[in-house]
């Protein structure tokens, strides 16, 4: 068990942890082991923290939400199929199937061993919020992009805001939902610079009514995302001295992926 | 007889589970509402909710805490069938387009996350942790026997072990689980809640063995697809591992599994005839029998009622499924 009180080396320490928790001998050799979303995992600590909980649960609420995070990232890896695929494709499709709903049963395993039926309960609706919003994001026509950006912030934060209500901290919510849209925008835009499949700008792309062509939405999704980061560095300013650790991961985080990758675009 | 003879004293009851089971998937999404209701619609025999209620009437039974139980069991079964869909590429059910199908993987992904969820919240209701637990671990080890299952794809070298700690995972458990599960919200006493845990694990035990049978033995049209499925999917079921005795056949085997990229049902057909005339059929059919023989005797240990009866009922039909 980790004596948590957010610090670098705790967050090293949880990853491993959760790390080892995902590990499956079979899977590993076939599809890529689940990231683990690091800034995810501090916003949850630092939530943690403030807390009362005894240090046995405030690790395992961390470990089990973000094993709820993983498993929904992992089924949001499933490909569509095509005619053509071939034997490894569906391979490691079925495999990613299968890896989602081993972790979903983990985290529900592990709440069950410590009779935590709230939690449970807690969890599972934010999973069944989260897919419903997954569905009206990408299967259903949004009105406006505005629209669109919240309820992909939804779909970022909702599980660590229902978290952080359940143990009464809620404090950073808003910061909570700030960072983690400008983070997804940014992971997105670069997966689909990359040439890989966004479907953030899949959306967009065949709703031209939202956002215009591709440049334009590339154009837009920049903008957005500048304005997003300076809400959020407005947004951490103004959270409270004990966050002071949070306050300064945001900061270095807003420095290394947002501002950096801005400097290496423009240079 | 047809099984829903079996159980019919639990009519109105079923009734009360199958509005709930429905009233729980009701989404504000409307393709969400849409893929789950049909989902639930082309139903089933909703033999998981019957084992739960059966195993309820061996305590103090209230169709609302029975409820809790049965409908998160039928959702969780629901669940695995939409990601079951995706992972074997199926495009009908029961006769209808599977969600992945009519949708696509995506939407097969959310809609089964969905109800899963709702499956737990459901199922939170009932505050024994104990049932939670036992829930939890059956859902992990379903998800391993998947997993396995993929790994032992066209693998000549496993025995009779792996297959049945297989079709454990993949069937046995969950319906196990299901008449402890009922047992727990019924408060049966701790003996006869064991007794009705064997009885679903050795009935599941049989009942996969059969289905793996009748994968040779029925026809296309019983099967609602070709005969011998399984094995142009690569999965060793009882009646080939029991052919693979004979080095020949397994040679056999093993040539055609190298060439598995480009075979067909053709390819398959002179295999598949040996299955059947082998004399494999009648051995795997002697060892289905041997687990119902002992879920007959798990039930010696329950007092006489109607459930019992019933238990007994559902046990004879399935060891009658032989096509």
């Amino acid at each position: 068990m980790i004596k948590l009180k957010s610090s670098d080396n705790d967050i090293k320490q949880l990853k491993q942890k959760i790390a080892s928790k995902v590990r499956h001998p079979y899977l590993v050799r076939f599809i890529p082991e689940p990231t683990i979303d690091e800034d995810k995992l501090v916003i949850l600590s630092s939530i943690m923290d403030h807390t009362n909980l005894s240090d046995v649960k405030k690790e395992q609420y961390i470990v089990t939400t973000m094993l709820v995070q993983i498993a929904l990232d992992t089924h949001d890896l499933v490909t569509l199929t095509e005619e053509d695929d071939d034997k490894d494709t569906v391979r490691n499709r079925q495999l990613t199937v299968l890896a989602g709903d081993y972790f979903s049963g983990l985290y529900y395993y592990l709440l069950s061993q410590l009779d935590d039926i709230p939690m449970i309960h807690t969890l599972a609706g934010a999973i069944k919020e989260i897919n419903e919003l997954k569905m009206e994001l990408y299967y259903k026509d949004v009105e406006s992009f505005q629209e669109f950006l919240e309820g992909l912030k939804k779909i970022e934060s909702l599980l660590i805001q229902r978290v952080a209500s359940y143990v009464q901290k809620t404090t950073i919510n808003d910061m909570a939902g700030e960072w983690l849209l400008a983070k997804k925008l940014l992971e997105e835009k670069r997966t689909y610079q990359e040439g890989n499949f966004s479907p953030l700008f899949d959306v967009l792309t065949r709703r031209p009514g939202i956002l215009g062509n591709n440049g334009q939405v590339l154009v837009n999704i920049e903008q957005t995302l500048q304005n997003h980061i300076n809400r959020l560095e407005m947004t951490v300013s103004q959270l409270p001295i004990h966050f002071n650790w949070l306050k300064s991961y945001v900061h270095s985080a807003i420095h290394h992926q947002f501002n950096q990758r801005q400097i290496a675009e423009e240079g | 007889m047809k099984l829903a003879m079996i159980y019919s004293f639990l009519k109105n009851d079923l009734a009360v589970i199958e509005n709930a089971v429905n009233e729980t998937i009701q989404s504000d999404n409307t393709v969400l509402r849409q893929a789950s209701s049909q989902l639930l619609q082309a139903g089933g025999k909703r033999i998981r909710p019957v084992f739960v209620l059966l195993a309820g009437k061996f305590g103090d039974y209230d169709i609302e805490r029975m409820k809790a139980v049965a409908v998160s069991l039928e959702l969780i079964h629901t669940a695995s069938l939409v990601h079951d869909d995706v992972i074997d590429e199926a495009q009908l059910r029961r006769g209808e387009p599977t969600i992945k199908a009519r949708w696509d993987n995506r939407i097969a992904m959310y809609t089964g996350d969905y109800i899963f969820a709702r499956s737990l919240e459901n199922l939170s209701a009932l505050e024994n942790p104990r049932a939670h637990q036992i829930l939890a671990k059956t859902m992990v080890e379903l998800c391993l026997g998947e997993i396995e299952q993929i790994k032992d794809k066209y693998n000549i070298e496993q025995d009779l072990r792996t297959y049945l700690r297989r079709i454990k995972r993949k069937t046995a458990l969950l319906i196990a689980a299901s008449c402890r599960l009922g047992a727990i919200a019924a408060n049966v006493d701790d003996e006869q809640e064991t007794a009705l845990y064997q009885y679903g694990y050795y009935v599941g035990m049989s009942y996969q063995i059969i289905d793996d049978v009748l994968d040779f033995t029925a026809s296309e049209k019983q099967l609602g697809k070709p005969a011998g499925g399984d094995l142009l999917q690569g999965n060793i079921t009882l009646p080939v591992l029991i052919s693979m005795e004979d080095p020949y056949f397994k040679k056999r085997l093993e040539t055609a599994f190298q060439k598995r990229e480009e075979w067909t049902m053709e390819d398959l057909r002179p295999l598949i005839d040996t299955i059947q005339t082998n004399g494999s059929i009648e051995r795997s059919l002697e060892i289905s029998d041997r687990y119902l023989k002992k879920a007959y005797q798990s039930l010696e240990r329950l007092p006489a009622n109607r459930a019992k009866q019933t238990l007994k009922g559902i046990a004879k039909y399935i060891g009658k499924r032989r096509a």
